[in-house]
């Protein structure tokens, strides 16, 4: 289990050596570069000249690269171009609420989605299937952005139940305020990611469903409760869970545009903000925390399968 | 010469024959009666009588009225001749951006499923770091690169779905690489290039159509959200995602204006990938030969 863990963690470095190299590139393929940004358009010839030369721009591609990549092995990730601050302190401080965001769209996913996908699969091309099918097609469909918009004139324009902008309030100090916040930016990320998650298991249900060990169950006279919810959900989630972490990339991006929607002060807006004020070392900074991110979950998802199913060992 | 003229007439009947059969479900054909009038639409903007950029700031965020029946924007534009010339904008954006990354993508995922080796390795590493950036994030930097502009959209927004001709072309391959056509093609002498592009690749085509308009959806999907974030086409080029960005500020004073451009956005979507689906279930059931069971 260790070594199997150390080899999976191990596999992770070429994939964030490509790309932390490869975002570094097109960075360093940018007309002006960071020097632009640095000194402002009306900066004369010295004063860039003066830039340049202060913070190395002027060595080879590679040699700027490794100082980078060196200095973010061990946890420094530059100074923001804008604000002066380690950009990995800029990140820790709006992860928490990113990640108070992903849950709280997680539950409303997983509370959406496995009913959905259920009452799809127990009676494959029925009424109920085609029309529970069709929510999935719409929750995928309809843009989170449009879906935001419609929620905010709802909720905020017309009943003003619910803020129009979100803050983020942690959960454990005022959970009143945190889920005022959060059940807008929640259900517009959420119902999008429930589309997923709906679409996968059903496929995945009915896979299972014809399998011979569920005639068996029935044959020796189970319950159809105990047919579905033991043996068909438990080996049908399998599955599931891979798509699930194939995912996360559409998760990220999805509450990249949700946090935009609803201006909630996550890593998104941040993404956002340094991409809009070209601010590389925090574009950099963000995207590898993303990457990171993406690859630990992927790793945790592989775990989870030997917890789900016990016939999976790691060696 | 015979026989391509015979695979032609068999290809262009296999054709009719899918559609004939697309046809036959209400959500395909709808689907595709929306697309066709998005398409036209796009195609003949110039020649309908409707004016995207002339501005009239005395008329601004007029609810749908008989001349103007979406509305009128914050500059007293007409929002329906906008959300046609947006038309153009996302199909034009969308059929590019499929094309690049079938054009990147296929050679790929050939490559890499046909030899197996070490190339193999390589290419699905990269396409594993495509696949680990969310897309929107990906195109994001790739404009923070190139500027802002509809080129560097459709080139960020096609860069984005390489993975997804990549993923698909290579499985094809490694299905059809043992297969005894092309053992014999490879006894007659038939080069690896030749065997990848001339052989594999016609065999493999139908799931890389269906991709295609997979892809399609999402690349209209991602150009919208491009917008929507303020780095997509820049203005005053109409787009459907700018229009919402901007609608999103006039909620109070004009709600149609971000409701309706949205929702020819998303009816998009969905048709695109109603046929998608369809044509999908189509191709699985020609594959196995076993017709999807009904009911229980």
């Amino acid at each position: 289990m260790t070594s199997y863990l150390l080899r999976r963690l191990l596999h992770m470095l070429p994939v964030l050596f490509l790309a932390s190299f490869a975002i570094f590139a097109m960075i360093y393929a940018v007309p002006g570069g960071p020097v632009a940004v640095l000194v402002g358009e009306n900066a004369s010839p010295e004063e860039i000249a003066a830039t340049i030369a202060r913070y190395g721009l002027d060595r080879p591609m590679l040699i700027q690269y490794f100082d980078w990549l060196g200095q973010a092995v061990r946890g420094d990730f530059g100074l923001s171009l804008h604000s002066r601050q380690p950009v990995l302190a800029l990140i820790g401080e709006r992860l928490p609420a990113t990640l108070q965001l992903a849950v709280a769209a997680i539950l409303v996913a997983l509370l959406v989605g496995i009913p959905v996908a259920v009452g799809s699969a127990v009676r494959p091309n029925s009424w109920l299937d085609r029309l529970l099918s069709g929510w999935s097609a719409l929750a995928l469909g309809v843009p989170t952005f449009w879906l935001g918009i419609l929620l905010i004139l709802l909720f905020a324009v017309e009943l003003r139940w619910l803020p129009s902008a979100s803050r983020y309030v942690p959960f454990w100090e005022s959970p009143v305020d945190a889920l005022r916040s959060l059940i807008l930016p929640a259900l517009t990320l959420g119902i999008y990611v429930s589309g997923i998650f709906a679409r996968f298991l059903r496929a995945s249900l009915i896979g299972e469903a014809k399998q011979d060990y569920v005639r068996t169950a029935r044959a020796k006279g189970l319950p159809e409760s105990r047919v579905v919810g033991l043996h068909i959900m438990r080996n049908a989630l399998l599955p599931f869970v891979t798509i699930v972490g194939l995912m996360m990339a559409n998760f990220i991006g999805g509450a990249v545009v949700t946090e935009a929607v609803f201006t909630y002060p996550g890593l998104g807006r941040l993404v956002i903000q340094a991409i809009s004020t070209r601010d590389y070392p925090l574009i950099q900074g963000c995207i590898m925390v993303i990457l990171v991110g993406y690859m630990l979950v992927n790793l945790i998802i592989d775990l989870l399968y030997a917890w789900i199913d016990p016939r999976i060992e790691y060696h | 010469m015979a026989a391509r003229r015979d695979a032609m007439s068999a290809m262009l009947g296999s054709t009719l024959q899918v559609l004939r059969r697309l046809s036959a479900r209400r959500s395909t054909s709808l689907s595709f009666a929306f697309l066709l009038l998005v398409a036209l639409a796009a195609v003949f903007a110039d020649v309908l009588p409707l004016d995207p950029l002339t501005q009239n700031l005395a008329d601004s965020l007029m609810p749908p009225s008989s001349s103007a029946w979406f509305g009128t924007d914050e500059l007293g534009r007409d929002i329906l001749a906008r959300v046609v010339y947006g038309a153009r904008t996302s199909l034009v954006t969308a059929f590019g951006a499929v094309v690049i990354a079938a054009l990147i993508g296929v050679p790929i995922g050939l490559v890499a499923g046909f030899f197996g080796d070490w190339r193999d390795s390589v290419l699905m590493r990269c396409i594993d770091v495509l696949l680990a950036l969310p897309n929107i994030l990906f195109a994001m930097a790739l404009i923070a690169v190139l500027g802002r502009s509809q080129a560097a959209a459709l080139v960020a927004v096609g860069i984005a779905g390489i993975p997804n001709f990549a993923r698909i072309a290579r499985a094809q391959v490694m299905a059809l690489r043992q297969l005894d056509f092309v053992t014999a093609v490879r006894s007659f002498g038939g080069g690896s290039s030749y065997i990848m592009f001339r052989t594999i690749l016609p065999n493999a085509l139908s799931p890389l159509v269906v991709q295609a308009i997979v892809l399609a959806s999402i690349a209209i999907l991602l150009e919208a959200a491009l917008a929507f974030l303020g780095v997509g086409v820049p203005p005053p080029t109409p787009s459907w995602g700018e229009m919402l960005r901007t609608g999103k500020s006039y909620l109070h004073e004009a709600p149609t204006y971000a409701v309706l451009p949205g929702l020819v956005l998303t009816l998009t979507i969905l048709s695109f990938d109603t046929i998608g689906r369809a044509l999908t279930a189509l191709l699985d059931r020609h594959d196995t030969g076993v017709p999807e069971r009904r009911g229980r």
